[in-house]
């Protein structure tokens, strides 16, 4: 049967045009319930006992309780169509999170097609909104369910819009609000999930006086849309993505394209509500209202510190600071070249779940244990959040998860509710049983048809060997070298064949593809595969067969390449060596055996290759990795220390670095629009300006026009300091951007290049068990090789150039999850163990300068004053890039060597802090 | 943008990937034309119209040993979401006028009608996607009701491949989604193609699967006009008082 | 079309003459009318209308555009016919293309008044929503599906039953911040405007063939015709505009009495159309 829907529109020039479209109405669409005697119950996804009772949800329902929701205590939920549209276009996320509900096999969601069936489909009324209209759908939906199955099972409406309510029991269907259907289930802990509409009676009992009385107005009030959009239109104000300054909360940018400088924002009223993330729309301040910033270590309100903190490995982690100093003597201080705004509208919300804790207080003592309490979150530049729970003793000194509900402009702190408690820092998740079950099961060995397929080389006689860090257990790349009649080497790089058994399309692949890459934290490892696969199955162990992918060269004594080849293949490995080991054997004259000769023979063609890379202009910039050794009873730290790079680590680097490009230029051949890259744009000249200023303190000319010329100034950096190098190079290190991976056929051939590398084209091919952006080239290069075929998700342009978006995202997260883990363990570790040491300067303030200090691998503030006190007694020289005490010759210059004290601190309950002081 | 719901497994419009818009035949709309019809497809309407076979109107295009069939296609003004002026002889007009010629000259007996012409003038009244399929449809009805000897009937149908789903006949939105968008014209009984065009890539495989449904949605047609003509034929019949 | 016998043209000659035509009706008879309304649901509104064989289709679109510098305060209307090829294999191409123009101007010229825009059967004045930037652009799209004579009448009758189906969204509109800008607009879903229809003209076209005028011709009598008039009058009787087709010159007493026939016939069409319009909306309303 057919209907019509037509409604009108305007397109983007203005014009209007009415839009007819059809609507067909079925009669093969089923209720969903297992016991149901009409339906087809072969896609029910409701309980099967008629016991239970079937719950309906309203809109609002969905979008606000969707924590509830989430818990497995709320099952047999019939979500209808035109609740999962309206969801759908008023929050994407709740959208994604509700569908993962609907699809999940464990929960018991099912999506009723309300809009087609015959029996419920609704017709617009004249004068009727659209709100109504779909009210009264749910309305009708509800009826149809409960004459339909009310025999035999209770069907409840949940809704918390009185009208829906009250319409819905004059029509017959029993309906109920969500608070008081989970007070009926008697869970408590049910209850703190349910957000509470925000109505005035809620006290709130806090530092400041709320009493309704006096509540003023402490924000402005956001401009409506459509004025938002006019003035955006004619340029009054500017849309971005704010920015918030992690060192100081009440700071932040927003980067827009209309306005060629960032826009600063300060202060928390200016600030209006807006969080970190959130798209906005800023206004500039008039002229007269343009302040200065000072680059103090110092903020307002809240006392919010710099932190210690890892040595930073791009531009990204670099923390941002307002314009440089100004002399504190003198005139009128300059305008400073960041215009101030601010928001005054929020175009795009961004907010997320946050990881904190608890604000220390009292128990409450009367409201029924109901207590109103202020979260903080790790993540310094969200707000303080205001939740209310009645397990206070509970969650007090527990790092918990609080979702944000709102924030209106009564009201100092955004509102918000718990959702989680978790053990440690991180939140592992364990893989599903639907990913579980697309494994092979173990015990696992190559088969007969595994080497039937022609596909397939048989290689196991080749002497294959690995290399890996000590203890590593997912081995994902093992070489050979084999020495040819011709006085040429054969070299194989043997990659484990993951794509063989992640299949595109399936539980595990959608799992990989949405994590992303492994994570690293300083203890464990958050997989992105299943133990067995990453560990066993595809791990290339020693001593066993298994299935790989090789890339195969010709080379010559000076390790030119003279032929390629490329294959799936069958290895056994017959060692995995740690370096160490490697090293040991390789400098271990008296050892003459097949494999200590094999590996001296690659080491000497990887440094032919190394050599030959820094001549083309590839950077070595110091990434000072520190390794920490735990001690197994109490996980605490034990030592840590600067990781060794040997050259057995630059020998495996660089034939991985040449197989990931010889891999990247074969994908390219074949498929020139959608091939997956990695490319690391060069740095700008405003990147670069904070190397050239500190070089040019020290008196050292540093060349940027190009990587090469970068790398030999870089060379050429020699003090009689021994440090001094690795310092130079330390912050250029800072510098630099992200490499990111994207498409192919997003980017003109001259944009794929690698600065770092100076490779003009590179991808990731070589840890297909750790990176998903492997499992993808891995596909890519069967495809090209005729093995398979590749799936149609490569010819979906936008798709794909949002997988690349998304692996970037996840690689980021990772590294900060890394780096967060590091510090974590930092602070444990001299939590107890003060200790005095030597340090490099790497920046000057004016109220004292941030080091480095090269045993530990961190940096972070060391104060020449008390916070609180004045600035005045130490008088920075920008240009020598030193701070002198007035009147005095004490003086500090740039990555001049001092001894600093380094101890834990806990200014805060819950929140150690690694101080670093001077030791004059 | 979702064109096969992942959750329902239905289309925007509520089919599922294989089921086909309503169709709607009507024989006889012209009473000045010797044959015309009226076909609908969803909400794509197309009225066709066929003179012949009369006289050649211009003596150099005759030819000696069939027929001579001419065909024109035009799109109303108000056809489409947007009014716009369509100048008569513009670029997409002439070649779907000679796609349907083609089409329609390779399943009339031509050489039973020498020296003749036969005239074809479709009009697209409402255009929502599939306009061609509709107009060879119409095109079958109108020479069919004007008693012009076929081999056969020829009915046409497309299908597209959306959200890694094959899709029959798609409407204006699954259209203009870029996805690819096969067009198939099938003689119904002899399972002959006379008719095939596709716009866009797709990898082998999938276009056999692509182009299946759409050949089965041509079958089902074909079905359809049929019906549609029989009801015709007892209607002169019950009119000639037999 | 094929051409007349000797015969057949005595046979309606004759025919007329005695007030008994070859389709039985008699000199002033309307063949029977059908009216639909809503066929195109893309346009705002649309009709279509069956005069025996003559079949005629008329949509009614509305865009937002400017008004024009001359007349700030109204809205703008334009009507345009094609004679879609199906009607008669000799439209095709441009081969309609000279009758098509003149039936828009023929209907321009009754419906729309002269140039200064006075006088016109729609007031194109309830069309303009922000004076001098903002109004309703009113595209009227006639096609003629098929062909028996008496385009005119028919054209006519579907544009009046077009206009009472036609709805037009109701606008807010949202001032930009300086006088001097394009205003925006913000569409309604749900209000309609609707067109006041009772003051459309319709169109009476009287044919002569020989010594008397016959109303509603079919070709084959057009074909015969010595000369026609269209009259274009509206609810009050009074005339909107007329066009005189044919090379035969009329007597002026003549054309005023063609005028009064025209005028009494008109009032039969006119009450016709208004009660078959009445029915639709009754219909559609049923339906909602």
């Amino acid at each position: 049967m057919l209907q019509s829907k037509s409604f009108a529109k305007k397109t983007k020039q203005g014009r209007v045009i009415k839009v007819v479209r059809e609507h067909y109405l079925r009669d093969d669409i089923y209720c969903g319930a297992t016991f149901c005697k009409v339906c087809d119950t072969s896609a029910a996804r409701l309980s099967a006992s008629a016991s239970a009772t079937i719950l309906i949800v309203d809109t609002n329902v969905v979008l606000n309780q969707i924590d509830l929701l989430e818990n497995p205590k709320i099952d047999d939920v019939v979500v209808l169509s035109v609740v999962l549209e309206e969801v759908r276009h008023k929050n994407l996320s709740v959208y994604n999170r509700v569908k993962a509900l609907c699809t999940n096999p464990l929960r018991k969601f099912f999506v009723f097609s309300n809009e087609h069936h015959r029996d419920t489909y609704v017709k617009d009324m004249i004068g009727e909104s659209p709100n109504d209209r779909n009210d009264r759908a749910i309305r009708v939906a509800a009826r149809w369910y409960q004459i339909h199955l009310g025999e035999s099972t209770q069907i409840l409406l949940i809704t918390n819009d009185r009208e829906n309510k009250k319409r819905a029991t004059e029509e017959g269907i029993s309906a109920e609000t969500v608070e008081s259907y989970v007070k009926s289930l008697g869970k408590p802990d049910l209850l703190d999930l349910v957000v509470l509409s925000s109505s005035v009676d809620v006290p709130m009992e806090d530092v400041e006086d709320l009493r309704p009385s006096k509540k003023k107005i402490i924000y402005s009030e956001h401009k409506p849309m459509s004025e938002v959009t006019s003035g955006l239109l004619h340029g009054i104000y500017h849309q971005g993505k704010l920015r918030v300054n992690r060192y100081n909360p009440f700071e932040a940018y927003v980067g827009s394209e209309s306005i060629s400088e960032e826009i600063v924002i300060c202060g928390r009223a200016n600030m209006n509500r807006a969080f970190h993330g959130d798209i906005v729309a800023v206004e500039l301040l008039p002229q007269d209202q343009w302040r200065d910033g000072k680059s103090l270590i110092i903020d307002d309100d809240d006392d919010d510190e710099e932190e210690v903190h890892l040595v930073p490995n791009s531009a990204d982690d670099v923390p941002r600071f307002e314009n440089p100093v100004q002399p504190t003597s003198g005139s009128s201080p300059p305008v400073s070249s960041h215009p101030p705004g601010r928001v005054v509208g929020i175009i795009k919300r961004n907010w997320h779940s946050y990881c904190g804790s608890l604000d220390p207080m009292p128990m409450p003592a009367g409201n029924a244990g109901v207590a109103h309490a202020l979260f903080a979150s790790k993540d310094r530049r969200i707000p303080k959040i205001r939740i209310q729970t009645r397990q206070l003793g509970n969650l007090l000194d527990k790092r918990i998860i609080v979702a944000v509900d709102s924030w209106d402009c009564l009201s100092r702190y955004p509102s918000g509710h718990y959702v989680l408690l978790i053990e440690n820092d991180i939140n592992s998740r364990p893989f599903s049983s639907q990913v579980l079950a697309c494994l092979p099961p173990l015990p696992w060995s190559l088969s007969l048809e595994d080497l039937a397929n022609s596909n397939r080389e048989d290689l196991r006689h080749l002497r294959v060997f690995s290399v890996d860090p000590p203890g590593c257990r997912d081995i994902d790349d093992a070489l050979h070298c084999k020495p040819l009649g011709n006085g040429n080497f054969e070299v194989g790089v043997h990659i484990a064949d993951v794509t063989n058994f992640v299949l595109p399309g399936t539980p595990l692949d959608e799992e990989a593809s949405q994590r992303g890459t492994s994570v690293y934290l300083v203890e464990r490892r958050i997989d992105m595969l299943p133990k067995s696969l990453t560990e066993d199955i595809c791990s290339l162990c020693s001593d066993v067969e298994r299935l790989s992918f090789s890339v195969i060269w010709e080379l010559t004594p000076d390790a030119n390449i003279v032929s390629t080849r490329y294959t799936k293949s069958a290895i056994k490995s017959c060692a995995a060596l740690s370096y160490v080991e490697a090293q040991a054997r390789m400098d271990d004259s008296r050892l003459m055996d097949p494999l200590t000769t094999d590996l001296r023979n690659l080491n000497s063609l990887a440094k032919i290759m190394r050599l030959r890379r820094i001549k083309r202009g590839a950077l070595t910039l110091a990434s000072p990795e520190v390794k920490f050794q735990i001690d197994t009873e109490t996980h605490d730290p034990l030592d840590i220390g600067m990781y060794q790079i040997r050259e057995a680590n630059q020998m495996i680097e660089e034939f991985m670095l040449a197989a990931n490009i010889s891999v990247a230029e074969k994908i390219l051949k074949h498929f020139s629009l959608c091939s997956l890259l990695r490319r690391h744009p060069s740095p700008t000249k405003e990147m670069l300006e904070p190397l050239l200023r500190t070089a040019a303190a020290v008196g050292l000319d540093l060349d940027v026009s190009s990587s090469k010329a970068l790398a030999d100034s870089l060379d050429r950096a020699v003090g009689d300091d021994p440090y001094f190098n690795k310092l130079i190079r330390i912050l250029a290190t800072r510098c630099m951007t992200q490499a990111i991976y994207f498409s192919s056929g997003d980017l003109s051939p001259s944009e794929f290049s690698h600065y770092g590398l100076a490779a003009p084209i590179y991808t990731h091919f070589t840890s297909p068990i750790r990176r998903y952006a492997d499992v993808i080239v891995h596909r890519l290069l069967a495809a090209a090789l005729g093995i398979s075929r590749l799936p149609p998700i490569f010819m979906d342009g936008p798709q794909l150039t949002s997988i690349a978006d998304n692996l970037n995202y996840r690689h980021r997260n990772a590294q900060m999850a890394s780096r967060a883990s590091v510090e974590l363990h930092t602070v444990i570790f001299f939590r107890n163990r003060p200790t005095d040491t030597e340090a490099r300067i790497l920046k000057i303030k004016s109220n004292g300068f941030i080091v480095f200090v090269p045993k530990f691998g961190i940096e972070g503030p060391v104060y020449l004053v008390a916070k609180d006190k004045g600035s005045s007694d130490w008088v920075v020289d920008e240009a020598h890039q030193k701070v002198t005490k007035a009147g005095t010759k004490i003086t500090y210059g740039i990555l001049q060597t001092v001894r600093i004290h380094m101890e834990v601190v806990e200014p805060q309950p819950n929140r150690p802090k690694l101080q670093l002081t001077l030791i004059i | 943008m979702e064109y096969v719901d992942s959750l329902t497994g239905f289309r925007l419009d509520g089919r599922r990937p294989n089921d086909m818009r309503q169709i709607r035949g009507e024989i006889g709309v012209v009473a000045k034309a010797d044959g015309s019809a009226l076909f609908e497809m969803g909400n794509t309407k197309v009225i066709a119209a066929v003179y012949g076979p009369r006289e050649v109107q211009n003596k150099g295009q005759q030819i000696n040993n069939q027929a001579l069939v001419r065909c024109e296609y035009s799109m109303a003004n108000f056809s489409t979401g947007d009014r716009t002026r369509r100048p008569k002889g513009d670029r997409r007009s002439t070649e779907i006028s000679l796609v349907i010629r083609q089409t329609m000259e390779a399943c009339i007996l031509v050489h039973l009608m020498p020296r003749s012409q036969i005239d074809i003038f479709v009009q697209v009244l409402q255009a929502d996607g599939g306009t061609r399929s509709a107009c060879i449809n119409a095109a079958t009805l109108a020479l069919a009701d004007a008693g012009i000897p076929m081999r056969d009937l020829v009915t046409s149908c497309s299908a597209g491949y959306l959200s890694s789903t094959p899709l029959l006949d798609l409407n204006y939105v699954e259209d203009s989604a870029g996805g690819p968008d096969v067009t198939v014209g099938i003689l119904a009984k002899t399972d002959k193609v006379t008719l095939l065009q596709m716009d866009s890539k797709l990898p082998i495989d999938i276009f056999e699967n692509v182009m299946q449904l759409a050949i089965e949605g041509c079958k089902a047609i074909a079905q359809y006009i049929r019906e549609v003509l029989l009801e015709n034929t007892k209607l002169l019949e019950s009119r000639k008082g037999l | 079309m094929v051409g007349l016998s000797l015969g057949e043209k005595q046979f309606i000659h004759g025919g007329i003459a005695e007030d008994l035509r070859t389709d039985g009706r008699k000199r002033l008879h309307y063949r029977p009318i059908s009216i639909e309304t809503g066929v195109i649901p893309q346009a705002n509104g649309s009709a279509r209308v069956r005069l025996g064989a003559t079949d005629v289709i008329v949509s009614i679109k509305a865009e937002l555009g400017k008004p024009s510098s001359l007349q700030p305060d109204k809205g703008k209307v334009a009507i345009f016919v094609d004679c879609s090829s199906t009607a008669a294999p000799m439209f095709e191409g441009r081969g309609g293309e000279e009758l098509s123009s003149e039936l828009s101007v023929a209907l321009q010229r009754c419906l729309l008044g002269g140039k200064s825009g006075a006088g016109a059967g729609i007031d194109p004045s309830s069309l303009v929503i922000v004076e001098g930037k903002v109004c309703w652009d009113l595209y009227i799209d006639g096609l003629v599906v098929s062909s028996d004579g008496n385009l005119l009448d028919a054209l006519g009758a579907a544009i009046k039953v077009a206009l009472s189906n036609t709805g037009i969204p109701k606008v807010t509109v949202i001032l930009g911040p300086s006088p001097n800008d394009q205003p925006d607009v913000d569409l309604s879903d749900e209000e309609f405007l609707q067109f006041d229809t009772t003051g459309v003209p319709v169109i009476v076209t009287l044919t002569k063939v020989g010594r008397h005028y016959i109303a509603d011709a079919t070709l084959e009598e057009e074909s015969q015709m010595s000369s026609a008039m269209s009259v274009s009058l509206n609810r009050h009787g009074h005339i909107c505009g007329l066009t005189k087709r044919g090379g035969a010159g009329l007597d002026p007493s003549v054309v005023l009495d063609m005028i009064s026939v025209a005028q009494h016939v008109g009032e039969q069409l006119m009450s016709m159309l208004d009660s078959e319009i009445a029915a639709a909306e009754a219909a559609a309303a049923q339906e909602q």
